[in-house]
């Protein structure tokens, strides 16, 4: 298509939203990055959906649902059509769910993302088509997260037709969405899309939605300001201030469900398995100062795994104080009082979760400095970073988590459980150990821990699952494998054109409802 | 003329040229920390899994395998599929897109320095210690010794920020779609005979091309200053003047085509560190060429990007040398081949 689709500065119909990076492909199953997912989420539905702005789930391609036991039967609604005009069946999804894990299937794929076993794959015993519009799914083990993963954005339907006819998934789409694919342009890093005449739901309310990528914080907040851009997210705590002092936009914010941290390599560093040298390190990092200085206050600071959003965070909780007296004394009692030293490993650039990761590496320096303890920063781009610290050889490293699913079972299981047994009498893991869950950064293995997050995926009663969460959260704090730093916000930039958009930090952008003046 | 055996030989050279320049890349890339397995797996994903990855990719196999794979690849322009940087999609198709914008860049920029450089230099030759001539070396001195990651900035500033009159970023207007046939954006927009559209991307390379040309133009300008300075000296420019030629005459008659011979090689080398400032430049105005493509590639360790990605630079800046010897050769057949 050529032509020209407006002026400059003048949206007319069209929103446009800016972001720091354009996809790398457009296939969901290809990849576990969010700035794809905030496309694609766009053009395919799931069978089930978050609400906009909460962690709740709706439903979607799914009208009702049951899960009892090991048996999961799925309702599907008999009015959606793909943006090719193909009627959406039950055998899309089984399709869809070969195409991603199984590697019997003829059209396995062969890149597909860890999401694939992580989401479905290692859940999952057998799906089947019953009719057209009902699907039966065995689980190999009752796992109470399970409806919550197929609302993620990796388990989004694709069209049978499509996967067994060679389909370019990675250059083209075909979903049963509000938006359908217009352009791709990778040369400027734009994305075109229009509304699907064949959507099944209300919206969308506008003529196109262009996502644009505009790399430098700065550019992408000035072309907020002037009118460039309607939603602009990534937003850098020194830019909020320009947004907000303009009267053609604001900042809007919501609670995120994600963690910043750091981890303690109980593996490497013999002085970190013992709990008091923990607390100790816990108690001598001013946290509050990093959350409302360092991160500008657009962060809460943490007290355990789970942040707030989620019903398996105890809020009887408190952070640690910080207190330099108390830890010269823990560590005294533990046997360090002489200090001892380590290494900090950290990333370059900033993530949602920790948005200054140098300055925070730098508080933690100089506040244990004060208590005897000598680190040194080791900081790393980001996929060097991921490499050494997935590998183990780090000694301490900052860390943080963005949620899949908003389970808690996503932060608890997936971050602080080994995966594999916990060697009697003591609680951490060799890292060499076979089938370790590497995204354990801190080697811990605590059984009581681990027993209370096991039973919660097995517990399907809400009540019951957040009392075990909640006992584990205590745990978790007390014990303090990690040293909980902050709960970001999720932060927008929003011209005051814009209604109706909800700040998600699990699921969306739910652009299709979106209305501009 | 310019003999075959000449231009062969060097052609034969660009062999070893590439070999030794993606021996180089591969040994870097290899011996580099960041496992490529780990970064396209993401945090997401089990030890298992990233093995899996690791062994579908041979990154398990011993180095030299890996290496004569490379080269074989290589030799027959197979430089894979990107890991990262576009995920699944082939480098060549990757380069074919991000290729033209580069050159494109470069080109103008290297315009931009030859139009304002040339003249500068000539007058600045002709006016010798007046102060028009002080003024231009001031200038070309400043525009040597700044550097891009600065001027860039400051351009955007003035022009977008303060005056308001330009982008600050991208290569065309955010609503503008024009189909890429030969990736140039300014003959795209012409061939789709979309005059608005042309005029937003005009307005979008100004001040790229002014970055990349004030540095080209400071360089073009001292040279060619020197090299006129050096000819006007000559026995043949002082016979002609005896002749009863006019001053203006006998400069562009007899001076330019013998003060250009060295400016040619400077235009050349010139060039090269155009492509090199495209990464700078692209970086600045948020440019999709090859330049923020190789950045991006090295932060994702994107290997088979990566490595395509630097043979082109290298391949394009040995091709320009050769260019330049050989238009040496034109512009004075008594350089001896």
């Amino acid at each position: 298509m050529a032509g020209c689709l407006g002026g400059d500065s003048d949206s007319g119909g069209t929103l446009r939203y800016g972001r720091s990076s354009h996809s790398d492909t457009l296939d969901p199953q290809r990849t576990t990055s969010g700035e794809v997912s905030k496309v694609t989420n766009q053009i395919y539905d799931g069978l089930i959906d978050f609400e906009p702005g909460e962690a709740a789930i709706t439903e979607s391609l799914a009208t009702d649902w049951s899960m009892d036991g090991v048996d999961v039967t799925i309702e599907l609604r008999d009015d959606a059509q793909f943006d090719d005009g193909t009627d959406f069946t039950a055998d899309d999804f089984v399709a869809t769910y070969r195409r991603f894990v199984d590697e019997d299937y003829d059209y396995y794929f062969e890149d597909a993302s860890a999401y694939g076993p992580f989401t479905l794959g290692n859940w999952i015993e057998s799906v089947e088509a019953d009719g057209d519009h009902s699907l039966n799914i065995t689980l190999n083990d009752p796992y109470a997260p399970f409806l919550r993963n197929l609302a993620m954005f990796a388990a989004v339907v694709l069209s049978k037709e499509d996967i067994e006819n060679d389909f370019d998934f990675n250059a083209d789409a075909n979903g049963t969405g509000p938006f359908q694919l217009e352009e791709l342009d990778n040369s400027n890093g734009r994305i075109l899309l229009t509304p699907n005449d064949n959507y099944w739901g209300d919206g969308p309310n506008v003529e196109q939605l262009l996502f644009l990528e505009r790399g430098q914080n700065s550019t992408r907040t000035q072309a907020l300001v002037e009118g460039e851009l309607e939603i602009i997210d990534n937003l850098a705590p020194e830019n909020i201030g320009s947004v907000e002092d303009s009267d053609a936009a604001e900042i809007q914010s919501g609670e995120g469900i994600n963690i910043g941290y750091m981890s303690f390599n109980q593996s490497r560093v013999e002085a970190f398995r013992d709990a008091r040298v923990r607390q100790a390190i816990s108690y001598a990092i001013d946290t509050e100062s990093i959350v409302n200085e360092v991160y500008s206050g657009i962060a809460e600071q943490a007290d355990q795994p789970c942040p707030p959003a989620l019903f398996g965070h105890n809020d009887d909780l408190s952070p640690y104080a910080y207190d330099p007296d108390q830890a010269e004394s823990l560590l005294e009692e533990a046997g360090y009082g002489d200090g001892f030293s380590f290494e900090l490993t950290t990333f370059q650039n900033a993530r949602g979760y920790n948005p200054a990761p140098s300055s925070t590496a730098e508080t933690i320096r100089t506040n244990l400095g004060d208590i005897g303890i000598d680190v040194t920063i080791d900081e790393r781009p980001f996929s060097d970073y991921l490499t050494y610290t997935s590998d183990g050889k780090h000694d301490a490293s900052l860390a943080g988590w963005y949620t899949d699913n908003a389970d808690p079972d996503n932060f608890y299981y997936v971050l602080l459980h080994p995966q594999v047994e916990s060697p009697d009498g003591q609680d951490w893991v060799d890292w060499s150990t076979e089938g370790y869950n590497t995204s354990n950064r801190a080697a811990w293995a605590n059984q009581e821990f681990m027993d209370r997050v096991e039973e919660a995926q097995q517990t399907a009663d809400q009540d019951e699952r957040a009392n075990l969460y909640h006992e584990a959260a205590q745990i978790a704090h007390d014990e303090a494998p990690w040293v909980y730093i902050d709960y970001a916000d999720e932060i927008r930039g929003v011209r005051n054109t814009v209604s109706n958009y909800d700040v998600s930090a699990i699921g969306g952008p739910h652009l299709h409802i979106v209305e501009l003046e | 003329m310019v003999s075959k055996r000449f231009v062969a030989k060097r052609l034969l050279l660009l062999g070893p040229v590439l070999f030794g320049v993606a021996t180089v890349v591969f040994a870097i890339l290899h011996l580099s920390p960041g496992d490529p397995a780990v970064v396209i797996a993401g945090e997401r994903a089990s030890q298992d899994f990233v093995e899996q990855i690791r062994s579908d990719l041979g990154l398990n196999d011993p180095l030299w395998q890996q290496y004569l794979r490379f080269l074989h690849d290589t030799v027959t322009l197979d430089f894979g599929q990107s890991y990262q940087v576009r995920q699944g999609s082939d480098v060549s198709e990757i380069l074919a897109d991000r290729l033209p914008i580069t050159i494109e860049l470069a080109v103008l920029g290297q315009i931009a320095g030859l139009l304002f450089g040339l003249p500068l230099g000539i007058i600045s030759a002709v006016k010798k210690d007046t102060l028009t001539d002080h003024f231009s070396r001031i200038g070309a001195l400043t525009g040597i010794s700044v550097p891009i990651y600065w001027s860039g900035p400051l351009l955007i500033l003035l022009f977008a920020q303060i005056l308001g009159v330009l982008p600050t970023s991208g290569r065309i207007g955010s609503t503008y779609f024009i189909d890429s046939t030969t990736g140039f954006i300014l003959v795209d927009t012409l061939l789709a005979g979309d005059m608005a559209a042309f005029q937003s991307a005009a307005r979008h390379l100004l001040m790229p091309v002014l970055v990349l040309g004030i540095y080209s133009m400071a360089f073009i300008s001292r040279m060619m200053r020197s090299s006129m300075l050096e000819v006007v000296r000559q026995d043949y420019m002082r016979t002609a003047r005896a002749k009863g030629q006019g001053a203006k005459t006998t400069i562009m008659k007899h001076g330019l085509r013998n003060a250009f011979i060295p400016v040619i090689t400077i235009i050349g080398i010139q060039f090269g560190s155009m492509l090199g400032g495209s990464v700078l430049t692209e970086t600045v105005f948020e440019i999709n060429g090859i330049g923020t493509l190789l950045v991006s590639a090295i932060h994702g360790s994107d290997y088979p990007v990566v490595q395509a990605t630097v043979l082109v630079f290298a391949f394009m800046y040995t091709l320009v040398n050769l260019f330049v010897d050989i238009t040496y050769s034109i512009l004075d057949p008594r350089i001896d081949q």
